[in-house]
This record gives C-alpha cells, structure tokens and sequence, in this order.
C-alpha cells in the first residue's frame, strides 16, 4: 500500500525537518526578504559554522555524553589559525596540522578522562573549556594578533553554483558521518555504547577506544567549524566559541538526539542547526530583543524535548 | 591641530609637574594627556595624606579584551615607572560579578591604601567600595560606571555625550536623512545603553532607524547579524555602532554581499581605520565618524589615587573629554603594521604595541 509506504518514510524523518519548513515559511510570511537566494545562501553560510559544531556534539551526545569544550576548542584553533597564517598562504597547511593536532589531543583528553578516569562527561569537557580559554589567553596575552590568508577566506567564502562553499564542507561532513554511523560498524558501536554501555561491552564492543575515537572526533569537527569561522571572519577574537557551547547542544537535541545517548542522529541535526540559524536570522529581522531571542530560545528547547518524549512511541527514526 | 601623541616620557613630566602643584584652581582643573582634556567636577574629595610606599590595589573586571590589556599595559608602565612611590596589586575578575566583590573584599583586607576597580557591574561592587571607605580607603572605580556616589573620585567618558557626538556626525554624513542600523555591545549593558540614549536625542527627523542590535562587541557576531539585515533591508545608509569591531563586522558584511559601502561610527579600533584606508576609493559614500575610548584611563586613575592619597583634594567625577577620529585626521591614527585588535589612542609606542601583540 502506498499509503503505509509513504507513513512508513514519514516516520522515519525528524519532526525538525516539519519544524524547519514550518519556521521558514512563517519566516517568510513576516519578511518576503527571506526567500531570497543571497538570504538563503547567507543562512547556509552561517548555519555552516553551527552545523560542523554541532555534527561532532552529535557523536558525543549519542554515546550518552556532552562536549563542552567545543566553546574552547573553536576560540583556540581561531587564535591558533590566525596567528600561524599570519595572513600569508604558505601558511595555511601548517596552520591547520597544528590546529588538527591539538584538536586530536582535546578529544583524546577527554575520552581517556571519561572512559579511564570516570569523570562525568560534563565536568571533564567543563574543565577542558576552561582549560582551552585559559590556554588561549595565556598564549595571546590578551592580545591576539595575525589573520586569516587570502586563500584560506576564499575556502569559507567562496561560492559553488550559488552555494557557499562552507555550507558545502558541512554537508559532505555531515552526509559522510552519517553514512560512517549508519552502515558502518563503528556507528553500530557507537550506537551501542551510548544505548548500553555495560551491554554493549559484553556483546564485544571496545567500549573505552570507541568512547576516546568519539570525543576526538567531536573536537574534530569543533576545529573545522572554528576553521570555517576564522575563514569567514578573517580575524583573531578571543571571545569567538562562546555562542557555541550551547547552541551546539541545542541543535542536537532539537534534532531529536536523547541526551541518556544512543538515540539520535547526524542528518536530524543538519536540521536542528538550519533550525537555530533560521530563528536567529528571523529575530534579527523582525526587531526582536536579544532578551526576546533567549527566551525562546529556551522555550522551543524545552518544548522540543517535550514533544520527543511524547513521540517516543513512533520508534526509531534514521533521518 | 596640537602633536596628537604625548610619549610616556612627556607624561611623566607632567605628572612630576602635577605633584608639584599644590593646589589645583578647581573650577578650571584640566588634565591632558594626549590631546584630550579632562573635566573636573565642582564637587570634590578631599584625600587623606599617606607616608611611605603606598599600595593601591586595581580590580579589573576581567581581561579577555584587546582593550583591557592595552589598559592593563599602560597602568603596568606607570606603576613601574613610580616603583618607588607605590606598588600596583592586580586581581582579575574574570569577568564574573561574584568574584570581583570577593576580589575587592581581599584587597581591603590586605589593607591596601587605595583601590581601583573597572566594575562587572556597576550596583554589585557598591557595598564592597562602601566597605573600603570606611575604612579609609581611597576608591577611584573608572572606564564603567558605579551607580550612586560611594566613591572617592570616578574617571571615564561620558557615555552620552559620546553618542551624542557619533549621532550629530552620523547626521552629518547622512545630510540628516537616511535608513539606519544600529549596533550595541554586550545585552543590557549601560554604557551601550548610554551612547543610544545620546543618539538618538540628537538624530535628524529624516533619519530611520531601521534595526538596533547587540553585537557584543565583537565582529563576528556584527558581521552575521549584518548579513541578515542586509537580506532584509534593500537600502541601508549607514551604520550606527558604539564600537569599531562591530563596525568593521558589518562593513566586511556589505562587502561580502557586494553591497556600497556607507558611512559608519564607532570608536578607535585600528582594524576599522584599515578598512577605511583600503575601501574609501572605491567607496565614495564609505565614511568614519568616530570617538575614542582612551585606554590610558587607567593611567589618569592611578594619578588621582596619587593625589588623594597625598591629601590633595580633587574632582569627584573627572571626565576625559572625547577624542575624533575622522577621514580628515584618521592618518594620524591608523597603525598600518599593526594588528586589527590595537586601540590606536594609546600612550603605548609602536614598539611596545609591536611586543604586545606577537
């Protein structure tokens, strides 16, 4: 029956991606302006930087965790970055070798304290933030210096068929992990591990090696977003991650991902973060306070995780 | 035009020559350091004289701002240049309301002679400078505003008066009509709130403000708010900003989008100067209109803890009046080699900014 076929698909995508269709229509309705492609584009551009973020908060968040220093890690790899390049394009691959092998040994640091250490997840990436924040501080002494090269900009500002190329990094990121944690036994495992952790270990599952590969991976993809931003700003900002501590969160679980792990996925979170874009554009064009903007920010937070719960019954959803 | 720089040198002339002076004429106390003046009050404070190697205590908010450690440098420099007047004890609020209250009860607790203090905020600190005067010691809060008067004497710009300033250039340019967006920094905070408030007081009747937003000071948020905006408003004329990053965020923004560039405001961060330098040729419409947020504030506030702790009496308020930056003047400023993160009104040399920023 076709009618089941078509339920059958329905149930399997996000109800963000409703949302998404939703707000975006209602964002044009209040300004025609939305539905222009320079508009569309610059969504993309921006959602970019949130997307890669929070694609790697999604791994953290589907192995029963949280990666709170993805705030630190952007901050340092815009500093690092910046002042590597020096705005000369000779530059530019040292500059990200250094910035990967720091990002690597966050990740790292994080899941051995997690797995090895037993810290809770939230405090050991909390401590981690505030190490990074510290580390770019006192590698700056409060005064950053450097710039992004003209190369490098080109790779954020760039623009593909109208498509910005950063949007266009963030997809292939996205669409790779999610295929990496669909069909692959990696995914399967890290599925397991946030679901069951003590099951998944029994069953076989190197628990510990899967945990440390995912925190790595989501501090990753937190370099790649600070990346893609350092791009598309040019400059050295030290207070630049902060915004995506929770944004990056919020992204996820509007996407739908349980923060108890295991449930979730990457795809629902291109959604989430097109999502947070969508209604911060949207309240910066129709004169909403910041004040305003926080509150429902907040609200549709709550409200999201409420209506997930209640959908909870629909099973398991893949996009 | 006078000379525009006074190297620390010519300032440290002029402080021993303040020291000699016993007795400032009140009404007419100008301070200059620069080519700004200071204005002094009617009301005053009388300080108590201290003997020996006096210790004033400084509580900075926090520090994570190109514009804080410039301040920080310059107090650095005074202080070390006076080792042998007084010792300068720092403590860092890292920007967290609480901590800066329990920084400032340790510096009364150290007895400390004089405290100054850049507040989070300007009610939390309150009952913590009450404390201290008490006890008799001298507080000189500076840069952010206190509110009500439990302190010995405050240094600073007038918030309002500066945006009163930005607003009436900003009509200038405008010829008093035109579409306008407008930035602030941190939400909520007081001194961007104070700016506005001057403003718009002074705006043209021709002039719409088409959005105001809080940019936070920093230019990537601008810089993706102004994209938006850009989205939504096919004609904007100029861009109000009580900050240069803010500015050069929303300047790079049209730039991105293609966008003439338009008259601008803000303060004197040298990226902005840049900008301005590289763009204004094939921009005719791009223009500056800007004002200084002096980061040798800290150094004026030192010097009057000095006089009232020699028993001196001196202004309650001290407001250093506002320095413009204009394409007229703004060769005089700009810092080519230097990066976009220096303030450009600094008693820091090049070389010092050069080491500081490496």
């Amino acid at each position: 029956m076709a009618w089941t076929r078509i339920r059958k698909l329905a149930g399997q995508v996000a109800p963000i991606w409703l949302a998404v269709i939703l707000l975006y229509a209602l964002a044009a309705m209040i300004s025609p302006a939305m539905l222009k492609p320079e508009q569309v584009a610059n969504i993309l551009q921006v959602a970019a930087f949130l997307g890669v973020i929070a694609t790697g908060q999604t791994v953290a968040l589907l192995l029963g965790g949280i990666d709170l220093s993805v705030a630190g890690v952007v901050t340092l790899t815009n500093i690092v970055a910046t002042s590597v390049m020096l705005g000369s394009n000779d530059r530019i691959p040292l500059a990200i070798l250094v910035c990967l092998v720091l990002s690597l040994m966050v990740g790292i640091v994080n899941g051995v304290l997690v797995t090895v250490g037993r810290v809770a997840p939230i405090i050991a990436t909390l401590a981690m933030n505030s190490v990074l924040f510290g580390a770019a501080l006192i590698y700056t002494d409060g005064s950053p210096y450097g710039a992004a090269a003209p190369a490098f900009k080109a790779l954020a500002e760039g623009r593909i068929a109208g498509v910005p190329s950063s949007a266009i990094w963030w997809l292939a990121i996205a669409l790779a992990l999610a295929y990496v944690l669909r069909r692959t036994t990696f995914g399967r495992w890290v599925y397991a591990t946030g679901a069951n952790g003590r099951a998944a270990y029994m069953m076989g599952v190197p628990v510990v090696a899967v945990t440390i590969a995912g925190y790595a991976l989501s501090s990753t993809l937190a370099m790649v977003g600070g990346l893609l931003l350092t791009a598309y700003i040019g400059n050295p900002s030290l207070g630049i991650g902060n915004p995506y501590m929770l944004s990056s969160i919020v992204a996820v679980v509007v996407g739908g991902a349980a923060l108890t792990g295991g449930q979730g996925s990457v795809i629902a979170t291109i959604a989430g973060a097109i999502f947070i874009t969508l209604l911060t554009s949207l309240t910066n064009i129709a004169q909403v306070s910041t004040g305003a903007q926080f509150v429902i920010q907040g609200v549709l937070i709550a409200a999201s995780v409420l209506l997930y719960r209640t959908l909870e019954i629909g099973g398991q959803r893949t996009m | 035009m006078k000379t525009m720089t006074m190297d620390r040198r010519r300032l440290l002339q002029f402080a021993t020559a303040l020291g000699a002076t016993a007795l400032l004429p009140r009404s007419a106390f100008a301070d200059i350091i620069s080519e700004a003046t200071i204005t002094g009050s009617a009301e005053t404070t009388t300080g108590v004289a201290k003997s020996g190697k006096l210790r004033i205590g400084f509580s900075n908010g926090f520090s994570g701002n190109t514009w804080r450690t410039m301040a920080l440098a310059q107090m650095k420099n005074e202080a070390a240049a006076n080792a042998d007047a007084y010792e300068l004890i720092i403590v860092d609020g890292q920007g967290d309301v609480a901590k800066q209250v329990g920084d400032l009860d340790d510096l009364i607790a150290q007895q400390v002679d004089a405290i100054l203090v850049i507040p989070n905020s300007g009610t939390a600190v309150v009952p913590a400078l009450r404390k201290a005067e008490r006890q008799g010691i001298m507080t000189v809060p500076f840069n952010l505003p206190v509110e009500g008067d439990t302190y010995s004497a405050f240094t600073g710009t007038d918030p309002k008066a500066k945006g009163a300033i930005l607003g009436a250039r900003l009509n200038d340019m405008l010829g008093g009509k035109g579409k306008i967006v407008a930035f602030g920094g941190l939400p909520g905070n007081s001194y961007s709130a104070g700016v506005w408030e001057g403003a718009i007081s002074v705006f043209a009747p021709g002039i719409e403000v088409l959005a105001q937003k809080d940019g936070y000071w920093e230019e990537d948020r601008a810089k993706i708010i102004m994209a938006d905006l850009l989205a939504a408003y096919p004609q904007i004329d100029g861009i109000f900003s009580d900050g240069g990053q803010m500015a050069a965020g929303a300047v790079k923004a049209m730039l991105d989008a293609g966008r003439e560039l338009v008259p601008v405001t803000g303060d004197d961060y040298n990226g902005l100067l840049k900008l301005y330098e590289s763009n204004k040729d094939d921009h005719p419409k791009f223009n500056i209109a800007l004002v200084s947020e002096p980061s040798w504030e800290g150094v004026v506030a030192i010097r009057i803890a000095q006089r009232l702790l020699a028993g001196e009496t001196v202004p309650k308020m001290q407001i250093i009046s506002p320095t413009e930056i204009n394409a007229d003047n703004y060769k005089d400023y700009i810092k080519p080699d230097l990066p976009d993160g220096v303030f450009v009104d600094t008693t820091l040399t090049d070389d010092e900014l050069k080491a500081m920023f490496s």
